[in-house]
Formats: C-alpha cells, sequence, structure tokens
C-alpha cells in the first residue's frame, strides 16, 4: 500500500513538474547537425528538465531565415549569425545577442590550387562561389577590405550564387566556393579531391571573421522579467550541452544522429563535423566577447559602397543574461 | 484605430459605388468598376498593415512597395532582362517548337505515338526541385540552364495541347478530304492544322505562366548574382520584403502581360473560329 502511495505521489509530482515545465522555442539556422549539437545534448541528456524548461528545436533549412521566423512569433530564441542578425537589426527586427556558445568562425573559401590562386590578391578575374539568403555579408566585407569589385569586372571577381552543395568546385564552374571547416570542406575532400589540391582562406585568418552561431532574441521580450529569466536558464543548460559535447565529442554525434528525422546524416560525417564544431566553441563559455563584437561591427561596416549595416548598431548584445546563467 | 476605422469606411464607399457603376451600362463602367476595387484594395491593405503597426518583414504597405519599386527600376531591369528576356523567353519557344516537332513525328508514325508520347508524360512527371539543379551542373549557371528548366517544364502541357489538337478534326471533314483524294500533307496543312490551332492556343497560354514560373524557381538552385529568382530569395533572406514584392509585382506584370500578348496574337490568327466571336448574340 504504502510503495503504491509512493508511486502515485511520484507520477502525481512528476507530471506536475511535466507540466510546470517552461515552454522555450528555438529555431535553429540549419538543418539537424552537429552544428548545433549542444541544444540536442541539452535537451537529451535532460539539461533543460533540470532547469524546468520544456524546449522545442526546430530545425532550419535553405528556406528558412531565423530572423522571420522570430519576427512572426513562430520562435521564442533562435541560433544566427551576428551579420544577418545586425542587418535584421536595421530592419526593424530588434534581435539582441544573449549568448555566444561560438567562438571562431568557420567560413573559409576553398579554392583549387590549379586556378592559379595563391592569396587573396588573386581573386580577381576568376570565379567565386558565394551562399546567399543572408550568408553573403562576411564574403562582401571582405571583397570590400580587398577593394576587389564583384561585378564580373576584368578587375573584380565573378560571383556564382552557389547552391549548398559542393558541386560547382567540382566541375570547374567556380575556381573558389564558401565552405565550413566542419561540413563542405569535407564534402570536396570525399568528393575525392585530395586536400593538397586545395588552398583554403579562412575568414578567421584573413582578420575578416564574423561572429557565427550566437543565440538571439527580440528586445522587447527581454523586458518581460519573466522571459528573461526563463533565458536565463536556458542559455545555462544549453551552454552545459555544449561544454558536454566538448568533451564527448562522439556521443554528442550520436545525439545529433537520432534526432535526425530526415535520416540524411551519416554517423562518420556526424562525429567528423562534431570534432570540428568543437574547435569553434572552445573558448566561449557563453558570453558574448565584446572585442569579437566590434570586430564584427567593423569588418561589416568597412563594406564599402554597398555597406551590409549603415551605421553601428545600439543595443545589440547584452551580458545580462549570460552574467546571471554562468556566475 | 483610426486607420482600421478609415479602412472600413474606403471598403463600404468603394462597395456601394461599384454596387451603384455596375447597375450603369457602357464602357468607362466596365473599365472603372476593376479599377475601383483594386484601388480600394491598396487602401485597405495600406490602412490595416498601418493600423496594425504588421512589421515590414510580415507584410509591408504598398507605399514601401512602391517607394522600394521606383528606387530599385535599374535593379528590377536588369533582373527582368536575365529571367524573362534570357531564361524564359528561349525556354518558351524551344519548349514549344519541340512540342510540335514530337506531335508531328507521334502523328506520321503510329510508332513513334507510342514510344514519344510517354516520354512525354515523363518530362511532366519531372520536379523542378530535381531538374533545376541537375541543369545547372549540366549547363551551367547562366540563363542557359534556367531556360532548359523551362524547356522541361513547357513541353508536356504544350505537347498534349498539339497531339489533342491535331485529333479535332472532324470525322465528317476528314472524309471530305478523303474523297477529293487529299494527300496527307494537304489534308494536314488545310484541315488539320488549322482545326488544331484553338487547342495550340490554349497550350501557349498555359505555358506563358509556367514559363515565368519556372525560370524564377529555378534560379534558386544556382544562379549567376542578378535574375528576379536570385533577388527574392536573396532579398528574403536580408529580410528586405519590399523589394521581394516589387519583384513580384513585376513577375506579375510581365506573367500578365505575355499571356495578354498571347491571347491577342490567338485573336488576330483565329478571327475565322467560332470560339473568338465577340458581340454576337451577347
Amino acid at each position: 500500500m504504502k510503495t503504491i502511495m509512493a508511486a502515485l505521489a511520484a507520477t502525481a509530482l512528476g507530471s506536475l513538474s511535466a507540466q510546470a515545465a517552461d515552454e522555450v522555442t528555438l529555431q535553429l539556422k540549419w538543418v539537424t547537425q552537429a552544428q548545433f549539437a549542444g541544444y540536442y545534448v541539452a535537451r537529451d541528456k535532460g539539461f533543460y528538465a533540470d532547469e524546468n524548461l520544456d524546449v522545442t528545436i526546430k530545425a532550419g533549412g535553405p528556406d528558412i531565415a531565423p530572423p522571420q521566423v522570430i519576427a512572426g512569433g513562430g520562435a521564442d530564441v533562435i541560433v544566427e549569425w551576428m551579420p544577418a542578425a545586425l542587418a535584421s537589426r536595421e530592419r526593424d527586427v530588434k534581435l539582441v545577442n544573449i549568448a555566444q556558445p561560438f567562438k571562431s568562425s568557420g567560413m573559409m573559401l576553398t579554392c583549387l590550387k590549379e586556378s592559379g590562386i595563391e592569396t587573396p590578391a588573386d581573386f580577381p578575374g576568376h570565379t567565386l562561389g558565394v551562399w546567399f539568403f543572408g550568408n553573403e555579408y562576411p564574403f562582401l566585407s571582405w571583397m570590400s577590405q580587398l577593394n576587389v569589385p564583384t561585378d564580373g569586372s576584368d578587375m573584380g571577381v565573378t560571383v556564382l550564387k552557389q547552391g549548398f552543395n559542393v558541386d560547382p568546385l567540382l566541375q570547374k564552374q567556380a575556381d573558389c566556393i564558401s565552405t565550413m571547416t566542419y561540413n563542405e570542406y569535407w564534402q570536396v575532400i570525399d568528393a575525392g579531391i585530395a586536400a593538397d589540391e586545395l588552398i583554403t582562406f579562412k575568414y578567421e585568418d584573413q582578420g575578416v571573421a564574423t561572429l557565427e552561431d550566437g543565440l538571439y532574441v527580440l528586445e522587447e521580450r527581454l523586458a518581460d522579467a519573466d522571459f528573461a529569466e526563463r533565458m536565463v536558464r536556458f542559455v545555462r543548460a544549453s551552454m552545459r550541452g555544449w561544454k558536454y559535447a566538448e568533451e564527448n565529442p562522439d556521443e554528442a554525434a550520436d545525439i545529433v544522429l537520432e534526432n535526425d528525422d530526415t535520416g540524411a546524416q551519416t554517423e562518420n560525417h556526424q562525429r567528423r563535423m562534431m570534432g570540428e564544431i568543437a574547435k569553434l566553441t572552445a573558448g566561449s563559455n557563453g558570453t558574448l566577447d565584446p572585442a569579437d563584437y566590434q570586430r564584427t561591427v567593423d569588418t561589416l561596416l568597412a563594406g564599402g559602397s554597398d555597406p551590409v549595416i549603415s551605421k553601428a548598431p545600439d543595443g545589440a548584445w547584452t551580458h545580462a543574461i549570460t552574467d546571471k546563467a554562468l556566475n | 484605430m483610426t486607420l482600421l476605422a478609415a479602412a472600413a469606411v474606403v471598403w463600404a464607399a468603394s462597395w456601394g459605388l461599384n454596387l451603384y457603376l455596375c447597375a450603369r451600362p457602357g464602357l468607362a463602367v466596365r473599365i472603372a468598376v476593376p479599377i475601383i476595387f483594386g484601388a480600394a484594395l491598396l487602401a485597405i491593405w495600406e490602412c490595416v498593415v498601418r493600423g496594425l503597426e504588421v512589421p515590414s518583414v510580415i507584410l509591408p504597405a504598398p507605399s514601401a512597395i512602391a517607394r522600394a519599386f521606383l528606387s530599385s527600376l535599374d535593379i528590377l531591369g536588369i533582373d527582368f532582362t536575365q529571367t524573362f528576356i534570357k531564361g524564359a523567353l528561349p525556354g518558351y519557344v524551344i519548349g514549344c517548337a519541340l512540342a510540335l516537332l514530337f506531335t508531328l513525328a507521334a502523328d506520321l508514325s503510329p510508332f513513334l505515338r507510342r514510344g514519344l508520347l510517354p516520354i512525354g508524360n515523363f518530362a511532366a512527371a519531372l520536379p523542378i526541385v530535381g531538374t533545376a539543379p541537375i541543369f545547372v551542373m549540366w549547363f551551367g549557371f547562366g540563363w542557359q540552364s534556367k531556360a532548359a528548366v523551362v524547356v522541361a517544364m513547357v513541353f508536356f502541357p504544350m505537347l498534349t495541347s498539339l497531339v489533342q489538337g491535331l485529333a479535332a478534326a472532324d470525322r465528317l471533314h476528314r472524309d471530305l478530304m478523303h474523297t477529293y483524294h487529299a494527300t496527307y500533307l494537304q489534308s494536314l496543312w488545310k484541315l488539320r492544322i488549322p482545326a488544331a490551332m484553338p487547342f495550340a492556343f490554349s497550350g501557349l497560354k498555359v505555358c506563358t505562366t509556367l514559363a515565368l514560373i519556372g525560370a524564377i524557381v529555378a534560379e534558386f538552385f544556382g544562379s549567376p548574382i542578378k535574375g528576379m529568382g536570385f533577388r527574392i530569395s536573396t532579398e528574403a533572406g536580408r529580410l528586405a520584403m519590399d523589394i521581394v514584392w516589387a519583384e513580384i509585382v513585376v513577375a506579375a506584370a510581365a506573367g500578365a502581360g505575355f499571356f495578354g500578348l498571347v491571347s491577342l496574337l490567338a485573336r488576330w490568327t483565329l478571327f475565322w473560329h467560332p470560339s473568338q466571336r465577340v458581340g454576337f448574340g451577347r
């Protein structure tokens, strides 16, 4: 009898706490992959539940712009790159960075050595593949800093809107394509092009790196104490997830695979990706480094004739959440 | 709030005005009614968007779209040339011509008819999201791959229209040609092709809009940095919805204009056909 009562009480408590869990919807920037391992780990390892959160993770894709989703009320918090977030701020979607799990940029331009490109000074006259849909800002800033027009003229480069695959390089339709250290670069390698046939330029090394995956919320909602407190718990649990993923990359990759409903990802690719992602999240405890922010803004403002943002943003980030979450 | 009230007033007033006008005959009225309807729709849209403070990334006001349209005329022109003139038009012409050749070949030989028509069917079932990236690989990032997508899109509707058209000649007329001892070519040229014309034109009309849609969507899967599809997907990513809507206006106008042009052509060439008669018995 006693045990039954205890069991009943336990279920009652269990369902009570399950009901009381605060709901948070997270919109990812891209499809389910190890790039977002920290959030999946935090959910599946119960870190969110420990903070009494019930987190829904919405996968993104090539046709999903997270700022549009959050503006339409489809998410509470989004994963976005800072250039796109700052650009939407100028479009009256007032996004605020509340945490920055990624310290370094994974973006690169990968070129075929046979194209004769050895340094960025060799770019003019070549065809470069670039992602658009909000991912073109770092590239455009870099080119305008190099003083290379992107209009296809003799002095400039011809830009292709590349799809989210590496075919243009394999087909030799482009001399260089955009790649991420953790994803497309390895697709090129997997396609049978040896690493010594390639030359890569990391945005990080060129001094034009802009901050990638950060957590952003709408400014007006941060004023709500309840929401801010929920975000404190969310960030704390997410960073626990990220640090766990860094230390246990293979397990994290497997968790991501379990969450991939499309079945498109493979274990080999995800484990490798997690290894590369861990290098980018290393060195960040989740707190945004104002110096990184400043470098991002400076890079974007240096956009020459067509700058990504027209003036230095104000109030685009806050330490209010991470200070409470991490100290 | 006042803006929402204004929206309601505009709606009621324009409705009343149109009801009043509809009861009256005349060409001026026939033209005025749809214009009043359209203008009222725009006014209500403007008032509601401003009144409810809808964020511009969800739905920009018509005035904002008009501003974006006027301030980026050069870009819109470049995009129109790239997508419509270079992508949609050649694809439309090649696709329709190809369908004509296929139809004639199939008509000449029952063997080809049984073999070619299923292939046409197959081409129609190809999803554009599958063909577009493949054609980019085959034909490059330029307009050529977009034209190829358009060819694949317009080919089948045109083929079915033409096949149906060639079969449309009246049995009695054919028997008459037979008694005249007309050759295959004579009967084709003098009887069956004229009889097929209304079907051919309905196919051509359907294909105008298909061609434009195909050319725009194909640009989502790799393109140079110009074109209506490129601009729509890029500016949507930048949350510049006013530019996206301006492109939509261009696409709608281009599609409607193209359709209208082919309809006019149909009226001029088919003046003899009962389907084109205007004004009798109405």
